[in-house]
């Protein structure tokens, strides 16, 4: 990094560059510890539910090797359908952590791959604030640079995808996202082939890393596409934009899990478009030079018109053949918010699906959520190439993050960056004055943000040859000024108590691990049972015992108690997942047969009645119904769980359909003789607050297994056809049970007579015999 | 007369050499006096004899044969000979015989021999019922002889056999006497038995002593020479008592006390008293249900599996810590010794079926010997890379099978060890940043580009 700086004054661009250095270190310093809240308060542990398949996933292709991982068919998910695991993921998470294992045990240092699964995210974080860095230097200079890099680094919005343990894509993602968008940003700058070579390299990481690279394929051609249209086409944006476009098209292709879609999806025809257009925008350039004014004017007309039609109707008749594939449900829900309620519950049940709360841009960004506008401002007021780039970016996030919570993510980057580039103004004007009054060292305090930014004044001192010619220009008052300064830091110094409260608070518990409080004696206590149940799954079934649970528990009963799943977190198959939320909440009967047919042995629920943990399956008992619904419509109708008011009532007055189905039964079965206090009534459910309705009642075709100890998982086994709880009766004891009605046949009466039938007396020979 | 008795006596030795193929016991030894403890309180099962032997020849003997029938020595996992008054340590050839395995003991020639012998027995008690539901209670029998087994004519013998409670369903109460008093019963006196008599006894009673057995425990011991000796315990666990039956109910088990009393909760683990960063985890991560004490002698742990162990239920774990190296690891100059323990104690009266114990030197070990305290099975040496190792450290690993709390004993490893090996890998690293440093010096101070750019 220090050598762009190599021609300025040598002495001058060693203190930059120590500055900037040591910046970027603290900066990745403090992003590390920062997230590492959850390892430090329970243990370096693999978080809630996707992580725990990648690291599953990780763990095959460290033990088996990269093309065993390639062509791994995991008969232990989606039983009886399995899953080819090698194509449908991104696997370059898998790759990325399997690569650091390989090197470090090349150097025969023995990590275990659960550890550097663990610390994947915090480390690459710190690369994520760098390439920050990097793409706002590009963009702006390398003081605002460091704001976005210092800001990324601890900012909630991404530390809730990359605390330690959150094993997944994002964790890498975010870093391929913005450092291809720094190579594409230096490769129109340059037009260079080498830079938008490196940026087709670092797409096809991204790709390889997370679906969202659908983000970078359509912002990309988007940018090229707006600086087309204002009129700011180069020879540096084609020569970029063809090499990345091709270079990207044909490495994306080379993953297996997107194979041909970058030809046949319509999510990635704009940049086919795009590319078109651009090649037809070179040519008419180059036709420009060759013709006349006029002659070009008419060609222009026409050839545009005709080549706009002739574009659509391909794309149009493309899509209709069906050799272009419509666009998946995912993408609908991003343009509308009400389309997966509708047509998709699988979508619309999962919570980071949910439309963002302007409470949660405030909670995941602070202080940057109102000084990126600033930033959007300064970049349009000083609009160049690659400005249009971050303004497109900016405004497209923002779209997003407000349609899904999860799109957050994609937003918070290019918040730091704009929110970077305000601040950097900001003390660009406050700060000249005080330029004279020099602060030798930076002193370390507590707060690594905020040190930051008073390193950052040291930065800005670099410029002062630059200032001093406006010295005279800009009248401020000093006092105006170090008051502004104050605020500015105080406002920089509150963003990072916000950070790191909110990180320790709401992003940082593994959620297979439960933590309280006890107000007693101020002590900490654990709840272990998702991993005590887990484990004994493991341990005490037979290896090729079938699990059926809701599926969120998928990835965790494969990855923790290694047992063969119905349905996990990967939702690709709705219909299974329909027909296990019918066994859920079917009754016990119905759901035996369907559970035989699917050869289920074991059946694990989740039950916070115990302990008040609000995430259990009954609460999340509705979408099942609504999901079952959804493909079985005769048998389960979502009405029949609500009472007549249409309340979701567990107790007395609740329906019947819900007090009588599988999952009620397994999840209260006994707990009607438990007391939780001894003043309080039995059966009492302390998530829902109200005495359980069904009671007593007793399982026919499955027995408890195993429950923990807080009662969360409950395990029951399914019983096989001839352990059914009807007594045993000897042959002579059976009796066959006789209706009613008892036939009157004899071997003299043949004929046989109709019951109640009134019988015609005819003349003397009626009642002779 | 004289003619009888030496004819008496010529057919009494036919008698005894026809019964015991091995001519070298001695016919004219006499067991005096036996006295047998059988403990039968926990799942082991321990006897110990007293035996005061003598020559009826009044001459002096040196050999004395202690027999175990065939069926029971399968199960035989420890015995001790000693002398009883000095307690000094007899050694014991075994031989296989027709009547079983002898072992053959050898003293400095006297009249009058106290011995004190202490066998034990794993797997000899067998439940029953082998199945039993959460709340019954765990029944157990023992199968046994009422006398001594013994080449030798023994004038008086006298067995007590040690319960846990007084709770017997059945006792076989033949040969009279048999008294039983709270949770003793005892067999006999009986006098002037014959060699090689037997006469089976059953005892079913009530054991709800934890039954717990290791399958399988893997014990690495890995020294560092920078003071530091790293131990890991990876263990199999299985409860071999009664099989659970049935349901299990959470709710019975929290609310009836008399629930699950089979079944074990928790368990205590003494480690050495210089243990530190003690850790107890799974393949699930850390087990948060323990507890840890430090004591003056040692470092108590309360384990506690992440679920109770009920019949038949097995758990898996590793436990890990570090102790200091100079309590362990001595020596001369170059020449150093290691002393440490086969295994260690896991839980009180365990047993432990398979272990395999490696032992890891440090990088540039050479001339290792091992001495084991007892025979044990050597495997191949192997070597192991860890942290910056080039050419890899020796690993010493043997096995052995059927172990009980007796045979924490330490061995003994003795090799060759230069200091300056201990330098080699701050060197690789220093080496390394060296190298780094210099490209990095290199690289930025030349120009590499094929191409100058025209400055403005």
């Amino acid at each position: 990094m220090n050598r762009p700086t190599k021609l300025l004054n040598r002495k001058t661009a060693g203190y930059s560059s120590l500055i900037t250095f040591a910046v970027l270190l603290l900066a990745w310093l403090s992003g590390f510890s920062s997230r590492l809240f959850a390892v430090i308060r329970f243990e370096s542990i693999i978080h809630e539910f996707d992580p725990w398949f990648n690291y599953r996933a990780t763990a095959y292709m460290v033990q088996n090797g990269f093309y065993n991982f390639l062509n791994w068919f995991d008969e232990r998910a989606w039983y009886p359908l399995g899953r080819i695991v090698g194509g449908t993921v991104y696997p370059g998470l898998m790759i990325t952590s399997g690569g650091i294992h390989w090197i470090l045990h090349a150097l025969n240092i023995p990590v275990h791959i659960r550890d550097i699964c663990v610390f994947l995210a915090p480390v690459f974080s710190g690369l994520t604030s760098i390439s920050t860095y990097l793409l706002t230097k590009e963009l702006w200079s390398p003081g605002a640079g460091l704001f976005a890099a210092s800001f990324i680094a601890i900012v909630p919005g991404y530390i809730s995808r990359s605390v330690a343990g959150s094993y997944d894509n994002e964790g890498i993602a975010i870093f391929a996202l913005q450092f291809t968008y720094y190579l594409w940003v230096k490769s129109v700058k340059t037009g260079s082939v080498f830079w938008s070579a490196m940026a087709a390299v670092f797409y096809f990481y991204m790709v390889s890393a997370w679906g969202g690279y659908v983000f970078i394929i359509n912002l990309i051609p988007l940018h090229v596409f707006v600086l087309l249209c204002m009129g700011r086409y180069s020879p540096r944006l084609l020569t970029s934009y063809s090499t990345f476009y091709i270079l990207g098209l044909l490495f994306s292709m080379q993953i297996p899990f997107v194979g041909f879609q970058p030809i046949r999806t319509s999510e990635h025809m704009a940049a086919m478009g795009v590319f078109a257009l651009l090649m037809a925008v070179a040519f008419l350039k180059h036709l420009q030079t060759v013709l006349s004014k006029t002659e070009f004017k008419k060609l222009f007309i026409a050839g545009a018109l005709i080549a706009a039609g002739i574009v659509f109707l391909m794309v149009v008749l493309a899509t209709v053949l069906g050799v272009v594939a419509p666009w998946s449900g995912r993408f609908y829900s991003l343009w509308d918010t009400g389309y997966a309620k509708i047509h998709i519950p699988i979508i619309a049940s999962v919570s980071e699906h949910q439309p963002t709360t302007w409470f949660s841009f405030f909670f995941d960004l602070h202080i940057l959520v109102c000084a990126f506008p600033v930033g959007l401002w300064y970049c349009i007021k000083k609009i160049n190439d690659e400005r249009v780039f971050v303004v497109l970016y900016a405004i497209s996030a923002v779209y997003f993050a407000g349609v899904m919570v999860r799109l957050m993510l994609t937003l918070t980057p290019v918040v730091c960056m704009l929110a970077g580039i305000a601040f950097s103004c900001l003390l660009e004007v406050y700060l000249k004055e005080d330029n004279t009054v020099s602060i030798p060292k930076a002193d370390e305090t507590d707060e690594p943000a905020v040190e930051k930014k008073n390193l950052y004044d040291k930065a800005g001192k670099m410029k002062r040859p630059r200032h001093d010619n406006s010295h005279e220009a800009n009248g401020l008052g000093s006092n105006l000024k170090s008051v502004v300064i104050i605020a500015i830091l105080l406002m920089l110094m509150m963003f990072a108590v916000h950070c790191t409260w909110v990180t320790s608070n709401a992003y940082s518990s593994p959620s297979i691990v439960l933590a309280f409080h006890n107000s007693h004696d101020n002590s900490r206590n654990i709840l272990d049972d998702f991993r005590e149940a887990y484990y004994w799954l493991s341990q005490n079934t037979a290896d090729d015992a079938r699990v059926m649970s809701w599926w969120d528990y998928g990835y965790q009963i494969a990855g923790m108690a290694n047992r063969t799943t119905l349905v996990d977190n990967n939702t690709w198959n709705n219909s299974h997942i329909a027909l296990v939320g019918k066994a859920m909440s079917s009754t016990e009967e119905k759901s035996y047969e369907i559970m035989t047919s699917l050869d289920v042995d074991y059946v694990l629920v989740i039950f916070g009645g115990v302990i008040g943990y609000s995430g259990d399956d009954i609460n999340k008992f509705l979408w099942m119904v609504r999901i079952a619904e959804g493909e079985h419509p005769k048998d389960i109708r979502e009405s029949d769980y609500f009472t007549d008011r249409g309340e979701f009532r567990i107790d007395a007055e609740g329906a019947p359909a819900l007090l009588n189905c599988l999952m009620y039964k397994l999840s209260y079965y006994r707990f009607g003789e438990l007391k939780l206090d001894y003043r309080g009534p039995s059966g009492y459910d302390r998530t829902r607050n109200a005495v359980i309705g069904n009671k007593n009642f007793d399982l026919t075709y499955l027995e408890e297994a195993y429950t923990s100890e807080h009662w969360l998982v409950r395990i029951y086994r399914v019983k096989k056809p001839h352990e059914f709880n009807r007594p045993a009766l000897k042959k002579q004891e059976r009796t066959i049970s006789s209706p009613s009605f008892v036939s009157r046949k004899t071997i003299k009466r043949k004929k046989g007579y109709i019951k109640n039938r009134p019988v015609v007396v005819k003349g003397k020979r009626a009642n002779k015999k | 007369m004289e003619v009888f008795e030496k004819l008496m006596l010529l057919i009494y030795i036919t008698c005894c050499s026809l019964l015991i193929v091995n001519g070298a016991i001695d016919p004219e030894v006499i067991n005096k006096s036996v006295e047998r403890n059988i403990d039968i309180s926990t799942q082991l099962v321990k006897i110990t004899h007293k035996i005061q032997a003598t020559h009826t020849g009044k001459k002096p003997f040196s050999k004395y044969s202690f027999l175990v029938n065939e069926k029971e020595h399968g199960n035989l996992s420890f015995i001790s000979i000693k002398d009883l008054s000095t307690k000094k340590e007899f050694k014991a050839q075994e031989n296989k015989i027709s009547a079983g395995y002898e072992y053959e003991i050898t003293f400095p020639s006297t009249n009058n021999q106290h011995l004190h012998i202490e066998c034990v027995f794993t797997k000899s008690l067998i439940p029953h019922p082998s199945k039993i539901t959460q709340n019954e209670k765990q029944l157990v029998r023992y199968f046994g002889n009422a006398y001594f087994y013994t080449p030798y004519q023994v004038l008086t013998q006298k067995t007590t056999i040690q319960l846990p409670t007084s709770t017997v369903e059945y006792s076989t109460n033949v040969p009279m006497p048999v008294v039983q008093s709270g949770s003793r019963i005892s067999y006999g006196p009986y006098e002037n038995i014959d060699p090689l008599q037997i006469s089976e006894i059953i005892v079913h009673y009530e054991n709800q002593t934890p039954f717990l057995s290791v399958t399988r425990l893997e014990r690495v011991i890995e020294i560092s020479h920078w003071g530091n000796i790293a131990v890991e315990e990876t263990i199999d666990m299985t409860h071999s008592g009664a099989e659970l039956k049935g349901p299990f109910s959470r709710y019975d088990f929290q609310k009836d006390v008399r629930s699950g009393q089979s079944s074990i909760k928790n368990y205590k683990t003494i480690l050495p008293a210089s243990a530190t960063g003690v850790y107890y985890r799974d393949t699930n991560g850390n087990i948060s249900t323990s507890n840890m004490k430090i004591m003056k002698d040692s470092v108590e742990l309360d384990l506690r599996p992440r679920f109770p162990l009920f019949g038949g239920w097995k758990t898996h774990y590793t436990i890990g810590y570090n102790v200091p190296s100079f309590e362990y690891l001595f020596n001369n100059g170059n020449d150093y010794l290691l002393k440490m323990r086969v295994i260690d104690h896991i839980f009180d009266d365990m047993v432990v079926e398979d272990a395999t114990v490696k032992i890891i030197l440090p990088e540039g070990a050479s001339n290792v010997k091992l001495i084991s305290p007892y025979p044990v099975n050597r495997k191949e040496d192997t070597l192991h890379f860890t942290y910056l190792d080039t050419f890899g450290r020796p690993v010493i690993t043997f096995t052995k099978t059927n172990l009980v709390e007796n045979h924490i004993h330490d061995f003994n490893v003795k090799y060759n060890f230069s200091n300056l090996n201990m330098l080699q890998e701050p060197f690789l690293v220093i080496i390394f940043f060296f190298i780094l440093f210099g490209i990095v010096i290199v690289f930025i101070r030349l120009d590499f580009s094929i191409y100058k750019e025209k400055e403005n």
